[in-house]
Formats: C-alpha cells, sequence, structure tokens
C-alpha cells in the first residue's frame, strides 16, 4: 500500500542521514590534526591503563578504516563515544546527564514559545491590520532579530535580583539528604524560569510570523468560503476548517525547528550557566575537549534526524493527500 | 526561510530583460513603508562599515577612559570593561559584522545559486545527487558544526565567513532549483531549446535574469541570518578576531556588565545587531512578496461588510431606478 | 412575488489605498421554484459578485444597499449574524472549481453532514443516510462519503459540492461558474443533473457565466450584466431573436458558430472603470449603435415588451432613431 511505502521511504532516509552523519563525525575528527581520541592518550590525566583500553578499543595502531569499524563497534554495541580528555569520565555518561538537564528546559521554553506563537498567529490572522496584529508582528520581527544571548542578559539585567540566574544549585540527579524532593523540584524550577524565558521569546518570533501566513493564506482559500456560504458559526470555520488546514504547514515547521533547538538552547545555557548539552559543546570548545565534542555534534544531530523524521510521518497524518 | 515560487504569468515571460533587477527593489518598495524602513535601515549600516573608522570619535581598540564608565557627554554610550569608548568599538565593530555578514551571504549566493541552477537545470541523476547532499548538510545543526571547524581550524575571519556562508547555501540552493526547474519548461525556454539555443545561452539569457530577483530576496535574507550567526559564534569564543558586535557582546557577559549594571556595554550591540537582522528581514521580505504577490482576500475575518445609508446611483436622471418584473 | 428576489442591489468595495470601486450598481431581478435564471456577462461586469451578494458573502471592505428577498422576507437585513440561519436552507451555492471549494482534508460525507449538524435539520445516522442517498442522487455511489476530495476527478468533485449543496433542502441554488473548469463531456453532465434536479425538487437555480450558449443551453431566462448594471433581461429565446440592448445582440454575435459560416466578431475595447462615476451609458464607448442621449443620460431598465425590460436608449420613442445598419443580427 502507498501508506507503508511511504513510512519505510522515510525510515530509511532518517537511518541514511544518521549513518552520514556518523560517518561525518568520525571524518572529521579523525583526520584532523590532534584528533579526538589521540589527545585523549596525550591528555595528562589519562593513565596507562585508560590509554591501553583506548588504543584497544579504538584500534589507534590500525588503519583509518579499520579504525573506523571499530568506531563504529563500539558506538552501537557498546555506546562508548570515547572518553574526556579533561576528567577521563566517559563521554557517553556525561552527555546523557547534560542531556537529561537540557531536555526540560527546552521542553518548557518550546512549549509556552509554540502556544504563544500559535495564538498570537491566530489572533494575527483574524484581526488583520488590526492593533493585535500589528503589536503581535513586530513584536515577533524584534525577538526573532535579537540575538539570544543579548535576550538573556537583558533578562539578567531585568530580573537578577528577582530570580536565581547563576547556576543550578543542585543537579536533577542529585538530592541532598536535608532537602526534600520537593523544595529540590522548587529550586529547579525557579532556575529555569529565566532561562525558559529566555528561550521562549527567542524561538516565538518565528512561530507567531508562520502560524499567521499560514493562517492568513487558509483563510483565503475556497473551502472557507465554502463553510461561511453553508452558514456555519464563524468558530467553527476558523478552527475545523482553516485553522485545520493551516496547522500542516505549521506542524511541520514546528517538528522541524525542534531538532536545531536542542542545538539552539546552547546559547541559553551558557547566559544561565545550564548544566546541560549546550554548556558541555562550549565547555569541550574552551577546553578543546575534542572526544565531549564529537559526542554533543552526534547527539545534535541525531536529534534533529530524528525530529525531520518526526516532521515527516505528522505531515503525513495530517495530509491525506501524501498518500499517493 | 520559505519557498515559494513566483507567479510570473506566461506573457510576461516574453520580456524578462536583466533590467528587471532594478525594477523589482523599486517595486518592492513603492507602497510598502516596512520596505522602505529596512532599506533604509541597511543603508545607514552599510554607510556606518564604510565610514565607522573615521567617524569614529575615539579609538575603537586603547583606552581612552575609565572602565565602565556611564554614557556621558565625552562617551556617549559610555566605556567598556577596558575603558575603551563603546560608540567607536559600535561603529568598527560593525564594520566587522557587515563584511563578515555581507560576505557570507554572498558565498551562499554563490554556492547555493550554483547548485541549486545546476540541479534545476540538468534534472535528472545530477539533480537527484545534488538535493541529496542538500538534505545531509540541512540535518547537521549549523552552530554546532561552525564550532566544531572553527575550533579544529582555529578562528579566522575568512574561516569565519566560508563556514557561515558554506551552512547557508542549503536553502538558497533549493529555492533557486525550484525557480529553475519551473522556469526551464517554460514556452520561450523550450522555444529556444528547439531552435538550437545552446544550454550556456539559455542559461545566461533566460533562466538567470528570471531567477535573479529570488536569488537576491534569499541573499539579503541570508546576511541577516550571517548577522547573528556572527554573534553567536563570537559568544562561544570563536568568532572572528578584533572588534564586533558579536565579540562586544561576549566580553560583556564575561566581565558580566549585566550584574554591574553597565549596561551601555552590551545594549548598543545587541540592538545593533537585532536593528540590523531587522533591516535586512523586511528588505528581503518585500522583495519576496514583490515576486509573490498573494492576492488572496480573506472569505473570513472578525470585521463583516456593511450597510450604506443614501442613494446608491452615483448621476442618475429620474426614473433609472430598476424594478423587478412583475 | 418570486421566490427570490433582488431589489436594488448595490455594493461597493474600499479600495485599498482611495475610493470605492462600485461593482454592482443597482441590480433587481427576480426567480421563480423551479426556474432557471442565467446570470451572464463578461468578466468584472459584476455577476459573480451580485450572485455573492444574494447570500451577503462578501468580503470586509464591501458595502451594501438594497434588499434580497426570500418569499417576501428580507434576508439581507440583519447583517452576516442575521444570514446564517438562511444560510444553505433558504440558498446554497455550488461554486468555481471544486478543487478547492471543498475542503481536502475532511471526507466528502462529513462535509455533507456538517451543515445538516449546525442547521439541526438532521443527526447522527439519518444524517449518514441522507448524505448517502443526495450523492446517488447526483449520479455518485453511496460510499463515496467515506472519500476524500482529491480521489474524485473534477466532475465528481462538482457532482460533489452539488450534493452538498442541497443537504438542506434549499429552495434556491446558486451556480457561479460550476463547469468552467471542466471539459465539454463533463460539462454537459453536470448541466443536465441541474436541469434535472431543479425539475424533480422545483428548485430555482441561477447560473452565473460568461458561457453564452451555455446559457441558451440550460436557462429558461437571463439577465444580461454590463460594467455592474443590468443592461437586458428576458427570455432566452427573445435575448436571442429580439435583442434589445446592442450588448446583448453583439454577445451572441460574438460567440463562435459551429457552422463556420458567420464571421466572428468581437467587440472592441473594454468596460469602464468602476471607481469611477459614469456619465452616461456605460457602454456608449463600445456601442455600434451609440447616438446622441448616450453620453449624457444613463438609459433606464424599462419593459421592452411582455417580461422583456432593456436599459437603451433606441428602445425609447422619445428619441429620434438612428437609422438601423445594413447587416441584420441572425
Amino acid at each position: 500500500m502507498h501508506r507503508t511505502e511511504y513510512v519505510l521511504k522515510r525510515i530509511a532516509f532518517a537511518l541514511m542521514t544518521v549513518f552520514v552523519a556518523i560517518t561525518i563525525n568520525f571524518l572529521l575528527f579523525h583526520a584532523l590534526p590532534g584528533s579526538a581520541v589521540t589527545s585523549a592518550l596525550r591528555s595528562p590525566h589519562a593513565s596507562p591503563e585508560l590509554r591501553a583500553t583506548l588504543t584497544h578499543e579504538f584500534g589507534l595502531d590500525k588503519s583509518l578504516f579499520q579504525q573506523y569499524v571499530l568506531y563504529l563497534n563500539q558506538l552501537f554495541f557498546h555506546a562508548n563515544m570515547g572518553v574526556s580528555f579533561v576528567d577521563s569520565v566517559p563521554v557517553t555518561a556525561t552527555l546523557r546527564t547534560a542531556l537529561g538537564n537540557t531536555i526540560p528546559l527546552v521542553f518548557v521554553g518550546t512549549f509556552v514559545a509554540i502556544v504563544v506563537g500559535i495564538v498570537t498567529g491566530l489572533l494575527s490572522a483574524w484581526r488583520r491590520s488590526g492593533v493585535v496584529d500589528k503589536v503581535s508582528t513586530n513584536s515577533a520581527i524584534v525577538f526573532y532579530a535579537l540575538p539570544t544571548q543579548f535576550i538573556g542578559m537583558m533578562l539578567i539585567l531585568l530580573f537578577g535580583a528577582y530570580l536565581p540566574t547563576s547556576q543550578m544549585r543542585n543537579e536533577v540527579e542529585n538530592f541532598f539528604s536535608d532537602q526534600s524532593a520537593w523544595s529540590n523540584l522548587v529550586d529547579i524550577g525557579r532556575h529555569m524560569v529565566l532561562p525558559a524565558l529566555c528561550l521562549a521569546l527567542t524561538l516565538f518570533g518565528e512561530y507567531t510570523l508562520v502560524v499567521r501566513s499560514s493562517m492568513l493564506e487558509t483563510l483565503g482559500e475556497d473551502y472557507v468560503l465554502t463553510a461561511r456560504a453553508k452558514g456555519l458559526p464563524q468558530r467553527r470555520i476558523v478552527v475545523a476548517h482553516a485553522l485545520r488546514n493551516a496547522m500542516l504547514p505549521i506542524a511541520t515547521l514546528v517538528a522541524l525547528s525542534l531538532g536545531y533547538i536542542v542545538a539552539g538552547a546552547i546559547l541559553v545555557e551558557i547566559v544561565f550557566t545550564w548544566p546541560g548539552i549546550g554548556r558541555a559543546v562550549y565547555s569541550a570548545v574552551l577546553d578543546r575537549d575534542y572526544p565531549m565534542l564529537q559526542g554533543a555534534f552526534l547527539i545534535l544531530t541525531l536529534s534533529v534526524v530524528f525530529f525531520n523524521f518526526v516532521a515527516d510521518l505528522l505531515y503525513f497524518k495530517l495530509d491525506p493527500r501524501i498518500a499517493q | 526561510m520559505k519557498t515559494t515560487e513566483p507567479a510570473l504569468a506566461e506573457g510576461t515571460a516574453l520580456e524578462a530583460r536583466p533590467s528587471a533587477r532594478g525594477n523589482v527593489v523599486v517595486q518592492a518598495v513603492k507602497g510598502r513603508p516596512s520596505a522602505l524602513v529596512g532599506l533604509v535601515i541597511v543603508a545607514f549600516f552599510v554607510f556606518v562599515a564604510v565610514f565607522g573608522s573615521v567617524l569614529a570619535p575615539y579609538s575603537a581598540t586603547q583606552q581612552t577612559g575609565p572602565v565602565y564608565a556611564p554614557p556621558s557627554t565625552e562617551h556617549w554610550l559610555g566605556t567598556d570593561d577596558s575603558g575603551v569608548d563603546v560608540l567607536s568599538e559600535l561603529m568598527v565593530g560593525g564594520r566587522t559584522s557587515m563584511i563578515v555578514g555581507f560576505a557570507a551571504a554572498f558565498v551562499a549566493m554563490i554556492v547555493g545559486g550554483g547548485i541549486g541552477l545546476i540541479a534545476g537545470y540538468a534534472g535528472g541523476k545530477t539533480d537527484g545527487a545534488l538535493m541529496r547532499v542538500t538534505d545531509y548538510f540541512l540535518v547537521i545543526p549549523d552552530l554546532v558544526l561552525m564550532i566544531v571547524i572553527v575550533t579544529v581550524f582555529g578562528p579566522s575571519r575568512l574561516l569565519v565567513i566560508l563556514v557561515i556562508g558554506l551552512l547557508l547555501w542549503t536553502a538558497t540552493a533549493r529555492i533557486v532549483r525550484s525557480q529553475v526547474k519551473s522556469i526551464r519548461e517554460r514556452v520561450y525556454v523550450r522555444r529556444a531549446r528547439s531552435l538550437g539555443a545552446s544550454h550556456r545561452r539559455i542559461v545566461f539569457q533566460h533562466v538567470l535574469p528570471q531567477v535573479a530577483p529570488l536569488l537576491i530576496a534569499t541573499t539579503v535574507l541570508a546576511i541577516a541570518y550571517a548577522i547573528f550567526d556572527e554573534s553567536a559564534l563570537a559568544f562561544l569564543g570563536v568568532g572572528v578576531p578584533g572588534v564586533s558586535w558579536g565579540n562586544m557582546l561576549e566580553h560583556a557577559f564575561e566581565r558580566t556588565a549585566m550584574t554591574q549594571g553597565a549596561w551601555w556595554a552590551f545594549v548598543p550591540p545587541g540592538l545593533a545587531i537585532g536593528l540590523a537582522v531587522i533591516g535586512c528581514y523586511l528588505m528581503g521580505q518585500a522583495i519576496e512578496d514583490a515576486l509573490n504577490p498573494r492576492l488572496r482576500v480573506a472569505h473570513l475575518s472578525i470585521k463583516s461588510w456593511r450597510f450604506r445609508g443614501g442613494s446608491a446611483a452615483p448621476v442618475a436622471p429620474e426614473g433609472s431606478a430598476q424594478e423587478p418584473r412583475p | 412575488m418570486s421566490l427570490l428576489e433582488a431589489h436594488d442591489l448595490n455594493v461597493w468595495f474600499d479600495l485599498p489605498h482611495e475610493g470605492t470601486l462600485h461593482a454592482v450598481q443597482g441590480v433587481s431581478f427576480g426567480v421563480d421554484a423551479g426556474e432557471r435564471l442565467g446570470l451572464v456577462g463578461e468578466s468584472g461586469c459584476g455577476k459573480t459578485t451580485a450572485l455573492l451578494a444574494l447570500m451577503g458573502l462578501l468580503p470586509p471592505n464591501a458595502q451594501v444597499s438594497g434588499r434580497v428577498t426570500v418569499n417576501g422576507e428580507d434576508i439581507l437585513a440583519g447583517g452576516e449574524d442575521a444570514m446564517r440561519s438562511h444560510r444553505w436552507t433558504d440558498v446554497a451555492m455550488v461554486f468555481q472549481g471544486a478543487m478547492n471549494a471543498l475542503n481536502p482534508v475532511k471526507t466528502v460525507g462529513s462535509q455533507i453532514v456538517e451543515p445538516m449538524r449546525f442547521h439541526d435539520t438532521a443527526d447522527g445516522d439519518a444524517a449518514q443516510r441522507q448524505a448517502g442517498e443526495l450523492l446517488e442522487l447526483v449520479g455518485l455511489p453511496a460510499s463515496a462519503a467515506k472519500r476524500f476530495p482529491h480521489e474524485f476527478s473534477g466532475g465528481m468533485r462538482q457532482r460533489a459540492a452539488i450534493a452538498m449543496a442541497l443537504a438542506c433542502s434549499p429552495k434556491v441554488l446558486l451556480a457561479d461558474e460550476p463547469t468552467t473548469a471542466l471539459d465539454v463531456m463533463v460539462q454537459a453532465q453536470i448541466l443536465d443533473l441541474l436541469e434535472s434536479l431543479t425539475r424533480d425538487l422545483g428548485l430555482a437555480l441561477i447560473l452565473v457565466t460568461h458561457d453564452l450558449p451555455l446559457v441558451t443551453q440550460v436557462c429558461e431566462r437571463a439577465v444580461v450584466m454590463y460594467a455592474g448594471r443590468i443592461a437586458e433581461f428576458g427570455s432566452v429565446d427573445t435575448l436571442f431573436h429580439d435583442p434589445r440592448h446592442p450588448y446583448t445582440r453583439l454577445l451572441f454575435e460574438a460567440t463562435p458558430d459551429l457552422s463556420g459560416l458567420e464571421e466572428v466578431v468581437s467587440i472592441p475595447g473594454s468596460p469602464p472603470r468602476l471607481d469611477r462615476p459614469t456619465v452616461g451609458c456605460p457602454f456608449a464607448p463600445r456601442c455600434d449603435r451609440v447616438f446622441e442621449p448616450c453620453a449624457a443620460h444613463l438609459p433606464a431598465l424599462v419593459s421592452v415588451a411582455e417580461r422583456h425590460r432593456a436599459a437603451c436608449h433606441l428602445n425609447d420613442e422619445a428619441y429620434a432613431r438612428p437609422p438601423r445598419p445594413t447587416e441584420t443580427p441572425a
């Protein structure tokens, strides 16, 4: 059937892309002067045992192709991305923690941005050229244009006195014995307000503009006129006819952008010293911690591939015309 | 960036000439105040970029005042963490940021335009292969790749320009490609082919002029992205060396200007970047809109039609009122 | 009194920068149950706008004056909100090119059932059943209800659109160029369908088109519009054999005849701009029988025969008529 064929094609493409990303990753870091894993060997922290393990695991004494195979082997069967140049902790472990910190932040920020974007975009299209439209559109453009780090710095300047902005006291997994789980949660929450707000402000602009133009496009379609001719109440027409169709491009765009947000959160995490994957990238850059950088790059690429795939499926589900 | 195909009518195709380029910009600006604003902003920044170092009141690198001095009559925008005049930094830094922005967008235009042109014109396997490559590039998160490359190869202005440009080309390529594809099928192109015109001739005389306006619109938008990306790279410590808006923000952050209340150290560059991006965005958007006018009327809106009181016919002698038939 | 009547209908559109466009000027006509009325004219003559105005389907920048009555009740008076209850239940519409007129993400059946639910004429299983019956009435299988619009050909989609229009048993059916986008064979089928529906269901039909032969085929009476005004109206036969407005005559002459024996005449020039008030007869610049009163006086729509009206000074005995040209119409 057409449908299964489509899904299979998309899966195949996603897997191909993952494979290409991994290969690029490998080549980039191995074909360079001072390659990732060999740098680890030169690290002052690397013990002889570690050196031996790494040499064995990644076949540093073998040919490039054999190294490639071993790399894939380590990656797929052992989830081993090497060891940090800086602290000799396995990259996979550090990144897992970091990712665990980033995801809630990104989730909250993006959710707020999407909701605000849809509401303002809808209202702007509906009350075209009105005050609501002008304010929404202009503020969307302004926040879209301002650099993320600048928005973050402004938030610190304005609200730093009221909300904690510096490093999270408690990591998500750690619990001090004298702190209850609830107060930990509250603490994390308070720390998350400004960075999540920063992320939301950075993102909503694009969503507002997309929703608005998509809705305007849809409101001009003939089937909206038909719906109106049928004497249906306005709310029904806007939601069941216009919005339902406008959601197609909106949903795919949102899903696609999700992939990049994890990377885009880098700036937010730096400004607010949030211990997430973005921050890990930053530290890795500062310390020239190649294994960490390589691992983070791979994770971020994979997230984009994953969300692209989700976007494809979503579009497929929403639009009955696709299965042809 | 949206991928829209301009709806050029078949008839106008016969008049397509390279001069269409200038006309599009004029057309875009006419009757669109937002475009005019964009143009003014961009022109202003270009002016500053060119004459910045001459007009700057003080040195942009040497200390000329106390550290973190607030705005005053001597230093209109105060001084930064090293006592350097912020206004001067802003003007000189603007030059760097603008150069990087324009150059990177230019790279994206050449590479993206070239690839899009080839893919769209050649079609078939070449097209498929090129698009495959583009798809893979699209998937890689820009910022991270930039970081990785610059980290590994070391920062330099040229490298940053190349890196930003090479990541922006994908969107341009796609847009150009779909545009070229539709142009290729136009009547006059097929006619030219059947008359034996060489591919080279067709491309330069027919395809290129038609693609140019859209390419320009896309490139202008790319400038906006490039300026943005430059500041992001700078913030991560892998930006262009020297004075730039991105670096000003980075220094301010490093030296905790926010907590010290020295807003003048980061607000001007932040706003400058925002303004430059807005200017490019408005211009690019206006050109794109001019090429692809959306003539649709919304069939539904909060407002509705209304009754008009009074007589209807403008100049009507007596007895012109038409009655229904008996 | 007719089933549906338009009384002195006027529509203005506010232009983006300055001024208004007077798209429909003082239009009045009526249609009876079971009657098929054509509304013809060039592009831009206001026929579609007039049709949309009958259901109040105008954009926000429109201003309206006049009345639209169904069985004597003015349905336009209450504005957009009050119109809703009359839409689809009294007057329904079939649009041009059902490609976009049907919502692509909803099944055909759900789109037929929808107005039934919202106008409380049927619900649940009864509505589904009725939808199936309507589909069969227009020549589609009842199973088509589960399909999406893109799965049908143009002609089938148009049939579905007609079925949808009949969902709440309207008294009047409006059709705006219903067959323009279809090929000739399918066109004929759709027109036959419309004809049989008006006969069997006692519907009144108002058909807007620029295709004159179509009107002569399907309609009994026709309204000829020019520059927002009615030029002439009467039965199709009379308009063909005894047109009393030069525009009507030229329209028929401009229609190519398959026999190829007659020369095709085109009407040179173009219609006047509607954003400025016209002085005199709007057709005067292009008229082949223009004479002295035409430039200064707007002709009134007057009766020239039983149920035949025209707006032309040539019919007014008060003026000395110019000699007829040597060629006479067929």
